[in-house]
Order: structure tokens, then sequence, then C-alpha cells
């Protein structure tokens, strides 16, 4: 995980690292943004990313929507309760199973599938050290990481620098 | 947006233009770190007298469980519940509390999705209101069975009896509707928790309180705020928002089927669904109420939970104390349309008591559902009328006062549709009369503490409103706009 070689840095501003995510984005890189609170401004400027989560969400609510009647089905079938006539395998109160189950499921796996997914994420997208351990990321700074061989460092720093970023650092594995 | 809340320096703090509606909060004219360290700073070190009342509240819990050994050693038998009321205090907390935990779902999840923007200032602290709610209403089927020990039959495991749950009764939708909205309820909380837990860890490293550090680090689960988290915790969170809001709505209509899938005169009716979950909103708003006003005055947090969130809130109470009012006027109307003999009676029963004398004033007794009817009236339909004029919105006290009463009227509501049906269900030599041992009146008080004591250690160790989304209703820092600030 401490092999990073490219350049991370700091900006006070929100416009300004903007700025810079969309000319690090025209070198045919994209960076690793780091912020305070969730902000539209950054997903326009990184190319509007999209997540798996959805679809996780829709295959394991579909899955627990199955769980929830065929469950009841399979156990009101194992051991057979007749009550007035009424059938045994009874579709609208299963439904009430079924939709929670739904629910259940959806949400659990969506909590797990973004955790997953984040640290996959993390894998594939490393973060210096340095990045890790500045402490106001989650105060009131931004941070770009950029991931690159050593012929492109100066470039990036360059981009970084001029657009006003407060501190950058530059590093090699 | 930013105009009509402006930081008067004479008056030391945000002055916000209430009769404009703005729906702004003091966050919205803070910079980021001046929204981390008014937030932290509520995490201080308490004084004395929050020791004093958490001690109270612990009082209360050690009654109710107290109480609750004391029925353990003896039997259930100690209470009041006996043939033909089976269901009595235990079932109207459990339904009440379950109410009480619909409005943080609905606050956090509803208002999230119609991107209500005064729900800021009060969703972590209502959302923490519903773990706590469901919590204690879920200690109430334990208490009620009488052998808690057993609870875990209710669950649907392969077992040496070789028999499975019965899943068309409406007690075990019961089982899985508040399990499902307890564990969504504690999801939920928990994943709005996780960003705040970051920089509750990382502001602790940056003041050098490393014990702090070292704790908040595991429960942050590694969160750095990187765009790749952030584009999935912001999909999660819409979904489990999705998820929530129809969830809110299904819980107390479930729990409603508890009695409306029965056939006891006063519970057979069509109503129950919109009915209970209408009462459930109400209560749970009320409640938000009746905490957050006072934690508003000991915090000094009037510039976040502004009178405008008091007053959205208060609305909402006004809708939903029309929805029950309406429900209570049809019920009676049904009851006196359908024809039914029982209904009719039980319609009479519950306002006038026994049906022996011609007028209010006669020689009946009163009976505990009638003093639960009148109550329930007064306080749910009567009371927050004078909400309808903005000077009582407008007046914190008075609202709280209003709240209050709703919470009181809630409860009685419950009481008054479990109690009255079951002492007159169909037969008069079957009925009965319940009035509730002192056991029971210990485990309700003891209740009360339970949730009034988790709520006061959620105030001063987690965050007790969502910085982050502060910080994402606040103007962010552009570098453009103050150059063009410091022109002008």
């Amino acid at each position: 995980m401490s092999k990073f070689t490219g350049v991370w840095a700091i900006f006070e501003y929100l416009d300004e690292t903007t700025e810079t995510i969309e000319q690090i984005r025209k070198q045919g890189v994209q960076p690793t943004v780091i912020t305070p609170c969730p902000k539209h401004e950054i997903d326009h400027a990184l190319g509007e990313p999209t997540s798996l989560v959805p679809w996780i969400a829709l295959a394991f609510g579909a899955l627990g929507c199955f769980i929830g009647y065929s469950f009841p089905a399979w156990s009101a079938s194992d051991w057979v309760l007749p009550v007035s006539g009424k059938p045994i395998v009874a579709i609208p109160p299963f439904t009430i199973i079924g939709f929670e189950l739904t629910i259940l499921f959806t949400t659990i796996f969506t909590l797990l599938g973004l955790f997953l997914l984040g640290f996959i994420d993390s894998l594939r997208f490393p973060i210096p050290k340095g990045a890790k351990k500045y402490r106001r990321f989650q105060r009131d700074r931004f941070g770009v990481v950029v991931r690159c061989d050593e012929a492109k460092l100066e470039e990036f720093e360059s981009i970084m620098k001029k657009n006003g970023a407060e501190e950058v650092h530059v590093e090699k594995e | 947006m930013g105009t009509t809340a402006e930081y008067n320096a004479s008056a030391g703090r945000v002055v916000i233009d209430e009769h404009r509606g703005h729906p702004g909060i003091k966050a919205t004219t803070l910079d980021y770190g001046q929204i981390n360290d008014e937030m932290l700073a509520m995490l201080d070190k308490p004084n004395p007298s929050y020791y004093l009342l958490l001690l109270g509240f612990l009082m209360a819990l050690g009654l109710g469980v107290l109480s609750f050994a004391v029925q353990v050693d003896v039997g259930i038998g100690f209470s009041g519940i006996s043939h033909p009321i089976a269901w009595g205090f235990y079932i109207t907390n459990f339904v009440f509390w379950i109410g009480i935990g619909h409005a943080g779902t609905l606050i956090s999840a509803v208002f999230y999705l119609t991107r209500a923007p005064w729900r800021t200032a009060i969703y972590r602290s209502a959302e923490a209101m519903t773990v706590f709610a469901v919590f204690t209403a879920g200690l109430f089927p334990l208490v009620h069975i009488g052998r808690p020990w057993l609870a875990f039959w209710l669950i649907p495991y392969p077992n040496e009896r070789m028999l499975w749950v019965n899943f068309k009764s409406p007690l075990l939708w019961d089982v899985f509707a508040v399990t499902t909205y307890m564990s969504v309820s504690i999801m939920f909380f928990l994943l709005g928790l996780i960003p705040d837990l970051a920089i509750l860890r990382d502001e602790a490293a940056r003041r050098g309180k490393k014990l702090k550090a070292l704790i908040y680090a595991p429960m942050a689960l590694a969160w750095r705020g990187t765009n790749h988290q952030w584009v999935h915790y912001m999909r999660g969170y819409l979904i489990f928002a999705a998820c929530a809001t129809p969830l809110v709505f299904s819980v107390h209509s479930i729990v409603s089927w508890d009695f409306a899938m029965s056939s006891v005169p006063g519970w057979h009716t069509t109503i129950f669904a919109p009915y209970f979950v209408a009462g459930a909103i109400f209560s749970g708003l009320s409640m938000v109420l009746t905490v957050l006003i006072p934690m508003r005055a000991v915090f000094g947090l009037q510039d976040y939970i502004t009178n405008h969130v008091i007053q959205s809130v208060a609305k909402m109470i006004i809708f939903t104390s029309l929805i029950v009012g309406y429900a209570y006027a049809t019920e009676f109307f049904i009851g006196y349309y359908s024809g039914s003999p029982f209904e009719r009676a039980i319609f009479y029963y519950r306002p006038f008591g026994e049906m022996q004398s011609w007028t209010l004033l006669g020689d009946n007794q009163i009976s505990f559902p009638q003093i639960a009817f009148w109550l329930m009236v007064f306080c749910n339909v009567i009371a927050p009328i004078p909400l309808w004029r903005w000077k009582i919105r407008n007046n914190p006290l008075a609202v709280w006062i209003i709240a209050a009463l709703v919470n009181v009227g809630m409860w009685f509501e419950r009481f008054n549709i479990i109690g009255s049906s079951l002492q007159h269900e169909y037969d008069p030599a079957s009925w009965g009369e319940y009035w509730p041992t002192i056991v029971e009146t210990g485990v309700t008080i003891g209740s009360f503490g339970f949730f009034f004591t988790l709520f006061t250690l959620f105030a001063k160790s987690l965050p007790p409103m969502a910085i982050m989304e502060l910080k994402e209703g606040a103007n962010p820092p552009l570098k453009h706009a103050e150059k063009k600030d410091t022109n002008e």
C-alpha cells in the first residue's frame, strides 16, 4: 500500500479543486478527490461517476422477496395446519413477509455492498499515507490525488500549483 | 438564499427572517471549519445538571427493571392482565413506543426524498429517537409474554417439535415488521453517522486527543471521504431512504392489523391501518418536539433548530391531528351506520361507560377506558387547535406544552382502543374490568426511563446534528466568490 507514485495536493477552495480535476482529466488521468462533504460540482468535474450499489440492492431485494414468499409457502406445506378451509399456501398474508424481507435484504446488502465497493476502490485507487494522515480533509480542505508515471510527475505538479494548491506533495515509490 | 440569514455582530448570532419562512440555519453562514467546531463543542464535558438529569432517568429505569424482576419472580399473574383483558398496559406501551419511533424515519427518509431543507437540523436526533423508541417497544412483547426466555419460539427455525411458526398470523407479521424496522432504523442511523465519526476521529487526532481518536477510528470504518466512497455512499443512502419510506407506513399498518384482523368490536375495521399510521406520525413528531425544544434551550441551538423548524414540525402535527380526529369521528359513524349492536355498544361504552344510565352525569361508575377516551379527545383533537395560529407556533414553550399533551393523548388513545374493546366483547357474561397493577405502572415508568437514558447518553457522545449534511447545506468555499466580496 505504501508503494505510491504520484502527486497529491491540498486545496482550500472548491472552484480551484474542480478546475484542477478538469485539467488533470484532460491529460487522460482520473484523479481521486477527497472532500469534507459530497458536492455536485466535484461529480460534474469527475464526469458523473456511477456506482454498482443500486444493482446490488436490486439483486438482493429480489432474493429477499423470493425468500419472503417461498419460505412461508414451504413451511406451511411442511406442516399443514388447515384452518376453516382456507388455503394452505395463501398469497395475501405471505405478501407481508415478502415485503418485509425485500426491504430487509435490500438494506442489509446495500450497506454491505457500499462498504465492499468502497474497500475494492481503496485497493484500486490507493491514496498515499501522507494524505491519509492529513487531518483537515474531514474539516475544511479538498484533496486531489493523481497516480501517474514518474515521467508525468512534474506536469501534474505544475497543474496543481498553477491552480492555487496550498500544498503539493510529490511521491515516488 | 443566503441573504435572509445574516450574521448580526451586535446580537452575536445569526438573525434569520422567520416571517419570510426562510428554511436557512446558522450553518449556511458558517464555513466548514466553524461547523466542525460548533458541533464538537456540543460534545464537551457536560455540566453537573446533565448528570442529575441522567440520574433521574436511570432511577426511572431502575424502577422498571425492579418491577419486571418482581413480575418474573411472582409470575405474569401479578400484573393486571387476566381474562378477558389479555392485553393491558404492556401492549399499549408497545404500540405507543412503535408509534414514537415513526418520526425519525419519516424525517430522515421521507423528508430527504422530498428535499425538505429544515430536516437537516433535527433528523439525527429524530433518528436516534426512532432507534431508542423501537428498542423500548421491542421490550414489551417480551415483558408481556410472561416467559420471556421462550421468546425465541417466535423465530422460524428448524426445531425438534417439527413445527413452524404461523405465517398467517398478524402477530407473526408484527414480529417481522418490527424486527425489520428496527434493523433498518439502526443501519440507517449508523450509515448517517459514519462520515461524522470520521470527522470526530480526525478532529480528535488534530487536537492531540489520542485516546478519543483511537476510539473513533474503528467506528469510522476507514472513512476518508474520497469521491469513490461518496458515490457509493450517496447511492446507498438514497436506496435506504427509498426503502425506509414504505417501511414507515407498513410498520404501523401491520401493528394495526394485530387488532383489525380479529373479530373484536371496535377493532375489526378497515380504517385501522391509515388511522394508526397517522397517529404514529402524530405522536412521533410530538415526541421530537418534546425532546428537542428543551435540548435546543440547554445547548443554545436556537440558530440551528430555528423557530422555522419548530413551526414546520408543528404544521405536520396539525395535519396529522386532523387525520386522527377525522378517524375518531369515522369510527363512531361506522359504529352507528354498520347496524351492528356490538359495534354500537362499544362506541357507547368508550365515552359514556356502562349502558345503564341515560345521561353523562348518571349513576354509572367511571371506568379506566372512559378516562382514556376523554383525555384522548382533549389532547389529540382539541389541544393542537391553537397551533393553527402563527403566534402559538412561533412560541416554543406553547408548542412544547401542546406536544407534551399530544404524547399523553396518544398513549391514552392506544389504551382506549385496547382496553375498552377487550373489556366489552360480545357476551356480557365475559365482560370484565381492567386496572393496572403496580408492576405494570413500574414497567411503564421504566420504559420512559430507558428511552430518555439512551437519548441523554446519545446527546453527549455522538453529534446530535449531522455535521456532514450541515456542510452540504452551507456555502462552499469559493475563491472566485471571495474575491468578489472583498472588492465590494
